[in-house]
C-alpha cells in the first residue's frame, strides 16, 4: 500500500506513473469527465438516440443534484467525520414549505424561496445544536435531526392542496439553445462556489480543518465559526434544491431519497477527498452528469431500479477502494 | 491513622477510583434505569400488559432489534458505524422468507455469503483507509436492492420450526425474557470472556497498542464485521419468524435504533466499549418506545421525529450525566 501511495511529490518525474499520480493530484476531477465521455458515447451506441439530445435532458436535471452536491462537499471538506445526512429531508420540507407560501400567486415568489431558505437554516441550526453543544457524532445528528425533519414534512404533506407556482415552474423547465436556464444558473453557482472554496479567507480555513483539525486549531483558525458556515451553505443549498425540485416535478416527501447516497456520491466520484481537506468543485458537476447519465445508460438497458441501487453502491465502493489512497501526508 | 494511610494509598495507585467507578457505574445503571422506567410506563398505561402473555405481546417484536444491536455494537467498538445494519437485517429477512420453507440449502448458502460480503466490508475498510461510514451506506444500497430483486414488494413465508420458536410461550415467564437472557449471555461471553473480545476493544480504544502486540488489525475488523453480519441475519431470521413475510423495507429503522441501543446500553461512538448487556437492556427499552408510540395511534407521521428525538435525549442525558465521549 505505501508503494502505490502519493505522498512523495518531491522525487517527480522517476517513475512514469508517479508523474502521472502527481497529475491526478492536481486535477483529480479529470477521471470523471472521461468517464461521462465513456458512457454519453456507450448511450448514443446503444440507443441510436442523438448525441445532443441525451446530453440535454441530463443538463436539464443535473442542477438539482449538483446544488446538493455543492452544499454536500462543504461539510463534507470539514473532515472528521462531517457529513450531513439530513439533506435527503429538508429537501421535501423546503419543497412542502416555499410552494405552499407561494400559493397566492406571482408576487409571493420571492417569499416563498426566502422560506425555504428558512428552513435550510432552522435544519442546519439544529445539525448545528446536537454536533457543537450536545457533541454529538455528526452522522449521528444530522440523521437524527433528518427524522424530525422527515416527520415535519410528512405533516406538511397531510390535505397538502397548493399547486406548485407556475411561473417558477415554467423557469425550471425553461432552456436557451438547449440548455436549461438553471444549469446555466448551477454554473454561474459553481463558479461561486469555487471562488468561495479557494480564494478566500473561510475557503482556506475550512481545507486547514479538513486537513488536520488539531493543527487548524493551534494556528488560530476559528474551528467553530468555519463549521456553522459550512453546515448553513449545505443547508441553504439542499433547501433551495429542495424547492426547485418539489416545483419542478411535484411536492412530496420522498422527493429527496436519492439525494442521500448521491450527493455524497457525486462528491466522491468528483475526486474531493471523503476524509476532508482537498476539495474540487468542479467534479460536482462531472459526478452529477455521470450518474445521471448512468441511471439512462442503465434505463435505456431496461434495468430495474433495484438493480441500479446495487450498481450505485457497489460502484462508490469501488470507486472510494480505487481513490481514495492518494491522500494528503501525515493526514 | 493507618486506615487514612491505606484508602490515600489506594487513592494514588487507582488514579481516581471515585470518578471511574460513578462513570462505570451510571454507564451500566442508565440502560436499566431507562428500562424499568419504560416497563413501569407501560404497565400503568396499558392494562393488558399487565399479564404474562400480554407482557409477551409487547416484548417479543423486541428481539430482532435486540439482535441487530448486537450486530451494530460489534461495529461500534472499532469506532465505526454501520450504516447499512437496517437493510441487512431486510436482506435476512427477505432471503429467509423467499428460500428457508423451500430450498433450506439456498437459504444458508445466501447467509454464507451475506456475512461473507460483510466480512469483506471491513476488509475494504480496513486496507483502504476509507470512512465506515461511507462504506456502509453504499453498501447498504447493495442489501436494499437484492432483497428488492428477491422480493420487489413484501411476500414469502416462514417454514414452521421457525414460527414456532418464535411463538414459544414458557411457563411463567415471557419467551422474549428468556431470549434476552440467553443474547446476553452470548454477547457477554464474546466480548468480555473471549481473547479476541479484548483486542476488539483494545482496537477500538488504542489502535496502536494491538497492532504493535502483533495482532492484525485487519483480522480484527474483518472478524468483527462478521460477527455482525452473523447477527444481521440472525435477527433478519427472528423477523422472519415473527411477521412469516418478506419485506424489504420493513426493519429500515433498525439502523438507527440499533445505534441509539448500543449507546444507550453504555458504547461509545470512539469505540473500546461493548457493553452486551447493557445493549440488550437498552434495546428492549428503546423498542418498548416504539410499541407505545403505536399503542398509543400516534400518527405514523410523529414516530420518526419520535426516533430522532430518542437518539439525541440519549445521548445529550449522558453528555449531562457527565458519560459522554471521551
Amino acid at each position: 500500500m505505501n508503494a502505490t501511495s502519493v505522498s512523495k511529490r518531491g522525487d517527480k518525474g522517476r517513475v512514469p506513473w508517479v508523474s502521472l499520480s502527481a497529475f491526478v493530484l492536481r486535477f483529480p476531477w479529470v477521471w470523471v469527465f472521461i468517464a461521462v465521455v465513456a458512457i454519453w458515447a456507450a448511450i448514443v451506441v446503444i440507443s441510436g438516440r442523438g448525441f445532443l439530445g441525451t446530453m440535454t435532458a441530463v443538463v436539464a436535471l443535473a442542477p438539482f443534484l449538483v446544488m446538493v452536491g455543492i452544499g454536500q462537499l462543504f461539510v463534507i471538506t470539514l473532515g472528521n467525520g462531517n457529513i450531513d445526512l439530513s439533506v435527503e429531508y429538508s429537501m421535501p420540507l423546503a419543497g412542502f414549505v416555499g410552494i405552499s407560501v407561494m400559493n397566492g400567486g406571482g408576487a409571493r415568489i420571492g417569499l416563498g424561496i426566502l422560506a425555504a431558505v428558512g428552513v435550510g437554516l432552522v435544519v442546519a441550526a439544529a445539525n448545528l445544536f446536537c454536533i457543537l453543544v450536545l457533541s454529538i457524532p455528526p452522522i449521528v445528528a444530522t440523521l437524527a435531526v433528518g427524522l424530525v425533519t422527515y416527520s415535519a414534512s410528512s405533516i406538511q404533506a397531510q390535505n397538502f392542496s397548493a399547486l406548485p407556482n407556475q411561473e417558477l415552474h415554467s423557469f425550471t423547465t425553461s432552456s436557451v439553445g438547449g440548455v436549461a436556464w438553471l444549469a446555466i444558473i448551477c454554473v454561474c453557482l459553481a463558479v461561486a462556489a469555487a471562488g468561495l472554496l479557494h480564494r478566500t479567507s473561510y475557503g482556506r480555513a475550512l481545507e486547514a480543518v479538513g486537513q488536520s483539525l488539531r493543527a487548524a486549531r493551534l494556528a488560530g483558525v476559528p474551528v467553530t465559526r468555519v463549521t456553522i458556515m459550512s453546515y448553513f451553505i449545505c443547508g441553504v443549498l439542499a433547501a433551495l434544491s429542495g424547492l426547485l425540485l418539489s416545483t419542478y416535478i411535484s411536492p412530496s416527501v420522498v422527493i429527496g431519497q436519492p439525494y442521500l447516497l448521491n450527493s455524497i456520491a457525486v462528491v466522491v466520484l468528483g475526486g474531493s477527498l471523503i476524509t476532508g481537506g482537498r476539495s474540487n468543485i468542479v467534479g460536482v458537476w462531472g459526478g452529477a452528469l455521470f450518474l445521471l447519465l448512468l441511471t439512462t445508460l442503465l434505463n435505456v438497458l431496461h434495468i430495474a431500479t433495484a438493480t441500479q441501487d446495487i450498481v450505485k453502491g457497489g460502484l462508490i465502493i469501488l470507486v472510494l477502494a480505487l481513490v481514495q489512497t492518494d491522500r494528503i501526508e501525515g493526514s | 491513622m493507618s486506615v487514612t494511610a491505606v484508602g490515600e494509598t489506594a487513592v494514588r495507585l487507582g488514579g481516581s477510583p471515585l470518578f471511574e467507578d460513578w462513570h462505570e457505574v451510571a454507564s451500566d445503571g442508565v440502560p436499566v434505569l431507562a428500562l424499568v422506567a419504560m416497563l413501569i410506563c407501560t404497565v400503568v398505561l396499558v392494562p393488558a400488559s399487565r399479564s404474562t402473555s400480554g407482557m409477551e405481546l409487547l416484548l417479543l417484536p423486541a428481539v430482532p432489534l435486540v439482535i441487530a444491536a448486537l450486530s451494530q455494537m460489534f461495529v461500534i467498538v472499532l469506532g465505526d458505524i454501520d450504516l447499512g445494519t437496517g437493510y441487512l437485517v431486510g436482506l435476512s429477512n427477505v432471503v429467509s422468507a423467499r428460500y428457508l420453507a423451500a430450498d433450506p440449502m439456498v437459504a444458508v448458502g445466501l447467509f454464507v455469503v451475506i456475512v461473507c460480503a460483510y466480512m469483506a466490508v471491513g476488509a475494504v475498510i480496513e486496507v483502504r483507509k476509507i470512512p465506515s461510514i461511507i462504506v456502509t451506506l453504499g453498501a447498504s444500497f447493495i442489501w436494499l436492492g437484492f432483497a428488492l430483486v428477491i422480493f420487489p414488494i413484501p411476500g414469502g413465508t416462514s417454514p414452521g420450526w421457525l414460527t414456532s420458536v418464535m411463538n414459544w410461550s414458557p411457563p411463567v415467564v415471557p419467551a422474549a425474557v428468556v431470549f434476552a437472557v440467553v443474547l446476553c449471555v452470548i454477547g457477554y461471553v464474546i466480548t468480555d470472556h473471549t481473547a479476541y473480545g479484548t483486542v476488539m476493544r483494545g482496537a477500538g480504544s488504542n489502535r496502536l497498542a494491538v497492532t504493535r502486540y502483533g495482532w492484525s488489525m485487519l483480522k480484527v475488523r474483518v472478524v468483527c464485521y462478521g460477527l455482525a453480519g452473523i447477527f444481521g441475519v440472525l435477527s433478519g431470521l427472528t423477523l422472519t419468524g415473527m411477521t412469516s413475510s418478506g419485506d424489504a423495507n420493513a426493519s429500515a429503522n433498525y439502523t438507527l435504533l440499533a445505534i441509539a441501543s448500543v449507546i444507550l446500553g453504555g458504547g461509545l461512538f470512539s469505540g473500546g466499549r461493548a457493553r452486551a448487556t447493557g445493549t440488550v437492556i437498552g434495546a428492549f427499552a428503546i423498542s418498548l418506545v416504539a410499541q407505545l408510540l403505536v399503542f398509543f395511534n400516534v400518527s405514523s407521521a410523529y414516530q420518526a421525529a419520535a426516533q430522532g428525538l430518542i437518539l439525541v435525549a440519549v445521548l445529550a442525558g449522558r453528555a449531562l450525566l457527565g458519560i459522554g465521549e471521551r
